[in-house]
């Protein structure tokens, strides 16, 4: 009786153990296609500076740097540093990384990043800023930052362009009404390359291929 | 038809086809050289064409490969449907992947190879090959190829060599126009100089000018052609008086030659009387002494008798003076006779008859010989042989005998030789009988022959002074020649000629009928 007892233990511990190493490669496997997913993107971050011209005000002269702010929670990891020493437009980019907006509100230092917020060109929301997509871009939208998000209805929360999965493959969408309102001209030939544009009320949805 | 040789075309046309052939030269050379120029023009512009086709796609193209969207490259790819030259596209990303692909015809799915590996654009057979590169904030993110075929080259210089064809066409269709309205400036004065020139030589009329219209080369050509022209024409006409000079002499001269013709022939007429009256007067008298003689001839004979019949009847009767006297009668009768039968053989030689035969000469002589017998102390020799020769046997006795009895009568040497032979000539027989009697003076060579003539007294030696005339007669009746050489007290020697056999014949019958006559 006994031995049937364990035996079944046995057999518990065996398909735990199976179990767990199934599930940790499937994790590793999982962080693999993220850390990919992330190269994309940040490429595709850096080329949207290329397709889109700042207000003279905000596009300064060459010795300033281009800002590219990240706020939230940073799923990029260290995919900026072979991006570095790469110069835009003749300017060098600076990666600035901001602390979540609940947390910057707990410790009371919203007030003074709004500034540093508005100074940047690019700013990156986090997922992790999820719940706080409106607050964040209420901050910025009229100061010329182009806001990129990856949640759902990013864009219909006043964001300008939003990264959105299409079979695996990393793809775009733009709100025009946005960059209008911060100033931004976006090159025609990213517009067309955009899986779908806002603009007041009709929306233009790209065919799906 | 043969082609006549460029040489022998008329100056018109010549001048025609020089003024084509070199417009055309010019002008193919210069649609030539259009071509050209056209054709590499053609290769500029779709080398530009094509590079701003490919400026225009990289830059609109340059998000599309950024963020490799092979649709959007599609569809800027899409837009050279538009440019009919160009027959593939491709957009390759940095790393040399192709992002899209552009085929004019879309079932061409061959895989159009690009052989550039950098910028830059190169000509192949069929094609323009064109490499650029898409850039992005100074870096190269990608490369655009382009691919034209070349019809537009092909078209561009067919519808430039149409037109140049064309143009060239209408140019030299003017230009001939032209060129023959032109060339007339030059070939019309050459045309009517030489039409004038041909006029001349035909017509020979000399007084034609030509027509001078310039002051050039042919203008000079011209005046001088003139110039010579007068100078023929001066010619002609000094030539033209010389002649009827010479004609007006030649037509006297005639006159005169006819003048004097006329009068030989009267001369003739009157000479052909004379002879005729001469010839009947000669024949009456050979007539009237044959006659006379032949009568004298019967009283002579009866005297002869008579006297002899008073010597032999009366001698003792008559005295020594009478019988002397009587004796002078006879002889002087017997001289009578032999002078009037010497008269009658002399008148009987004129006449020949028809009794010519082959005589043989060395047969007469032998006769003549024996027939003279002569004296012991006279040698008569026959130096060689004698001819035979067609002649009256007569003649050719009385010939030899004459000549031969002369020798004789004459000798004055106590030893005689007379010598007879002959040597042939080219057409005669020249015959001599020599003697080395007392020879003969010159300045009688001639008389001996005349009739009744003799050299010495009848007394001393007995001649009728008949015998050469006679051998004369002869000889001259065959158409020969008689002639004496002597040297005084060495000898005569009588030479005779007689022509050959046929010709004498012939001459012999004329003589003849002359003698009828």
């Amino acid at each position: 009786m006994i031995s049937k007892k364990e035996m079944r233990l046995k057999t518990y511990i065996l398909m735990f153990v199976v179990l767990s190493l199934l599930a940790s490669v499937q994790v590793q496997q999982a962080r693999a296609a993220e850390s990919k997913e992330y190269q994309i993107k940040a490429a595709f971050l850096y080329n949207f500076i290329q397709f889109v011209e700042w207000p003279k005000e905000k596009a300064a002269d060459s010795n300033q740097p281009i800002i590219i702010g990240i706020i939230g929670r940073d799923p990029f990891g260290n995919v900026f540093e072979s991006l570095k020493n790469k110069k835009i437009k003749g300017k060098s980019v600076i990666i600035k990384r901001f602390k979540p907006y609940e947390e910057l509100k707990i410790n009371g230092v919203l007030e003074s990043t709004s500034d540093e917020l508005k100074n940047c060109h690019v700013l990156f929301i986090c997922s992790s800023e999820n719940r706080n997509i409106n607050q964040i871009i209420d901050i910025v939208k009229t100061s010329s930052v182009l806001t990129v998000g990856e949640t759902h209805y990013f864009l219909e929360n006043g964001g300008i362009i939003n990264f959105e999965l299409e079979e695996k493959k990393v793809r775009f969408a733009i709100n025009l009404d946005a960059a209008n309102t911060a100033k931004l001209k976006i090159s025609s030939q990213l517009l067309r390359l955009a899986k779908r544009v806002v603009q007041e009320k009709k929306q233009t949805k790209k065919a799906d291929k | 038809m043969a082609i006549p040789r460029f040489q022998d075309i008329t100056i018109k046309n010549k001048l025609t086809a020089i003024i084509m052939l070199t417009s055309v030269t010019a002008l193919l050379m210069g649609l030539g050289a259009f071509i050209t120029w056209e054709y590499f023009d053609i290769k500029k512009n779709m080398v530009e064409s094509l590079s701003t086709h490919a400026s225009i796609i990289a830059d609109n193209t340059k998000a599309a490969v950024v963020y490799e969207n092979a649709d959007d490259a599609k569809e800027m790819l899409s837009a050279l449907r538009a440019a009919p030259s160009i027959i593939h596209a491709r957009i390759c990303t940095e790393d040399n992947n192709t992002l899209a692909i552009f085929n004019k015809d879309p079932n061409d799915a061959s895989v159009h190879l690009l052989q550039i590996k950098k910028e830059g654009y190169n000509f192949t057979r069929d094609s323009l090959n064109l490499q650029k590169n898409i850039m992005l904030d100074n870096e190269k993110i990608g490369t655009i190829y382009l691919k034209s075929d070349l019809s537009n080259i092909k078209h561009g210089v067919t519808r430039t060599a149409t037109i140049g064809g064309i143009i060239a066409a209408i140019i030299i269709f003017v230009t001939f126009l032209v060129s023959s309205k032109l060339q007339k400036i030059i070939s019309g004065p050459i045309l009517s100089l030489a039409g004038v020139a041909k006029d001349v030589s035909e017509h020979k009329d000399y007084s034609t000018r030509a027509l001078k219209q310039s002051n050039d080369e042919v203008g000079q050509l011209i005046d001088a052609f003139n110039e010579m022209l007068y100078e023929i024409q001066e010619r002609d006409l000094e030539l033209t008086h010389l002649n009827e000079k010479l004609e007006q002499r030649v037509k006297e001269r005639t006159a005169d030659l006819m003048n004097a013709n006329k009068k030989l022939e009267k001369l003739n007429r009157e000479l052909e009387q004379t002879v005729e009256k001469l010839t009947a007067a000669n024949i009456e008298l050979a007539d009237f002494a044959h006659i006379a003689a032949h009568d004298l001839k019967a009283p002579l004979r009866a005297i002869g008798s008579l006297a002899g019949m008073i010597v032999e009847d009366y001698r003792d009767k008559l005295d020594e003076n009478g019988q002397k006297q009587l004796n002078l009668l006879t002889q002087r009768t017997e001289r009578m006779s032999s002078l009037i039968n010497g008269i009658l053989k002399y008148s009987e030689v004129g006449q020949l008859s028809n009794g010519q035969e082959q005589v043989d000469l060395n047969q007469v002589v032998e006769d003549t010989i024996l027939n003279i017998a002569p004296p012991e102390n006279i040698e008569i020799k026959v130096e060689n042989t004698l001819p035979t020769i067609i002649s009256e046997r007569t003649h050719m006795l009385q010939l030899f005998q004459n000549l031969l009895s002369n020798a004789i009568k004459y000798m004055d040497k106590p030893q005689g030789l007379v010598k007879i032979g002959c040597v042939e000539e080219d057409d005669f027989w020249k015959f001599y009988v020599s003697d080395n009697g007392p020879g003969i003076e010159e300045k009688y060579y001639d008389r001996i022959f005349t009739i009744f003539q003799t050299l010495k007294r009848r007394d001393e030696v007995e001649g009728t002074g008949i015998g050469l005339t006679m051998v004369k007669k002869i000889v001259t009746l065959y158409n020969g020649k008689i002639w004496v050489e002597s040297k005084v007290g060495h000898g005569s020697t009588f030479f005779f000629t007689l022509p050959k056999q046929k010709k004498e014949a012939k001459k012999h019958a004329k003589l003849q009928t002359n003698i009828v006559g």
